[in-house]
């Protein structure tokens, strides 16, 4: 198959970046999007020129490292997959292919497709996480979890933490991905003892990167290679509403090892 | 309760400065529906036209002779506007700077043309209700409308709707207006259940049609008013 692709490049973060045309034949309809990519790059490094910087670990749809807007749509046409689970199969024969960064004020970009990510890390940092003792590990069945709660836990928790959400938004918004995280851990017993503080902690840490609102429009959903509900975003209101009640106490501040909650 | 640090204190000045989008989101809904139930009576009040001009001239006579339940509909109705204005402007101006460079390349999946138009359709809606209110509340746009009593000596508001609905240039604007308001609460109803935790497995699709059902029941019902006028079914 052949293509021509414009990839957007940028040496650097402070640098004006631009689409660079490059036509690629010889791919095989099996080849993963990110193997189309690879071997542009080695006829790029033959060649003395720059590899297109672009990001990904396990190529099997499961870390959340791979992004790319492909022609206009976070992880390219196919729904439900990664960029790295998409196949040159997908795309006609001849096409060209407009290949973009995440584009988001929290995302600065590093180097062409290459976009920092740490804002959802930071996010995590500020709450997405339970306070365990250290000590010998419970006895399992210990604390009964009903089929429901951990199924409907289980599909918050799929998220892989992409940011694609985050790319697809009109808004730059991050709700799809604090509403999962938070939705996860409100629903189990481990995650009950820090449900208050977490909603509220997630929520400005999710303002202090600069995200923009959820404006219910549900892009995220449709691009979201998990398939994360935006039932789980209502589920973060109801939280964030219980948490504005529940949280107007003078809070106790005994949770210093975290540093970042308050 | 331990000591607060100067960082830490730093921080939670910044977090209050912007009172998170949620919060926001929150407040602005609610104002939001308190003007969306207003535009639903409004609607329905002012289908008495069709009844005639004692029914419609008794009604606006009946709400004038209650002068402290209209000036505290009205003090409500303006303190919603406000809140509602000025909550989503900041988040519509905050929302911008989210995605300084925008794509080369945008394709939507979900989102629809009411969602994608709310900054678009608020603001026109906004300058059509002040036109409104000049037009037909205060009476300054049109000098050449009737201003007069009925012959019970209330006032004529029969007349002046049908003076107004006769000019195609004032049937223009009026429609135009029920357009922005028709996508914008199609969008704003069904959102509003979203930011208020509102979801239900069963319900969501009763939920989802809730913005564009109210929408479309306001919209008719105004629209039937101008177009009744309009084409001569009702007479002066």
């Amino acid at each position: 198959m052949k293509f021509t692709l414009r990839i957007w490049r940028q040496r650097g973060p402070n640098e004006r970046g631009g689409f660079v045309t490059y036509p690629v034949d010889d791919v095989s309809p099996d080849m993963s999007f990110l193997e189309m990519l690879d071997g542009l790059n080695q006829r790029l490094i033959v060649a003395g020129e720059e590899p297109v910087a672009f990001e990904h670990d396990c190529r099997e749809g499961i870390c959340g490292s791979c992004s790319l807007v492909i022609d206009g749509v976070p992880h390219g046409p196919e729904r439900g997959v990664t960029t790295c689970q998409l196949y040159m199969r997908r795309f006609a024969n001849g096409a060209t292919i407009t290949i973009e960064p995440w584009r988001a004020k929290a995302f600065p970009i590093i180097r062409d497709l290459v976009v920092d990510r740490r804002a959802l890390d930071r996010i995590m940092q500020a709450g997405g996480y339970i306070s365990v003792n250290t000590g010998g590990a419970v006895d399992g069945n210990t604390l009964l979890i009903g089929k429901e709660e951990a199924e409907t836990a289980m599909d918050a928790a799929s998220c892989i933490g992409c940011g694609a959400c985050v790319a697809a938004c009109k808004n730059a918004s991050a709700m799809l991905f604090v509403a999962a995280k938070v939705s996860h851990l409100a629903m189990l017993p481990q995650g009950k003892p820090e449900r208050t503080r977490r909603v509220m902690a997630m929520v400005r840490a999710m303002e202090r990167e600069g995200f923009g609102s959820c404006g219910n429009q549900y892009e995220c959903e449709a691009v979201c290679p998990k398939h994360v509900s935006v039932r789980f975003i209502a589920m973060l209101n109801r939280e964030y509403l219980r948490a504005s009640i529940m949280g107007t106490r003078i809070p106790a501040r005994s949770d210093a090892p975290h540093g970042e909650s308050y | 309760m331990a000591v607060v640090n100067g960082e830490e204190r730093e921080e939670m000045n910044r977090a209050n400065e912007f009172v998170d989008s949620v919060g926001s989101k929150l407040v602005a809904s609610l104002a939001g529906l308190g003007l969306a139930g207003f535009v639903i009576f409004h609607m329905l009040g002012n289908l008495q036209v069709f009844e005639g001009s004692d029914a419609i001239n008794g009604y606006a006579s009946f709400l004038h002779d209650m002068p402290i339940l209209l000036w505290t509909a009205r003090a409500g109705l303006l303190t919603a506007a406000a809140v509602h204005v000025g909550l989503t402007i900041r988040l519509a101006l905050r929302n911008r700077r989210g995605r300084p460079v925008p794509y080369a390349l945008r394709r939507y999946r979900a989102a629809s043309v009411a969602s994608r138009t709310m900054a678009l359709t608020g603001s026109l809606l906004l300058a059509f209700i002040i036109f409104h209110l000049l037009h037909l509340t205060v009476g300054v746009i049109d000098p050449s409308a009737p201003d007069g009593m009925d012959v019970q000596g209330r006032l004529d508001v029969y007349g002046k709707i049908v003076h107004a609905f006769r000019n195609p240039l004032y049937v223009g604007i009026y429609v135009a207006g029920q357009l922005a308001l028709g996508l914008h609460l199609s969008h704003a109803i069904s959102s509003a259940f979203q930011t208020w935790g509102i979801e239900h497995a069963a319900l969501d699709r009763l939920f989802k049609l809730a913005g564009p059902g109210v929408a479309l029941f306001v919209v008719l019902g105004n629209l039937a008013i101008i177009f009744a006028v309009f084409l001569g079914w009702l007479h002066p």
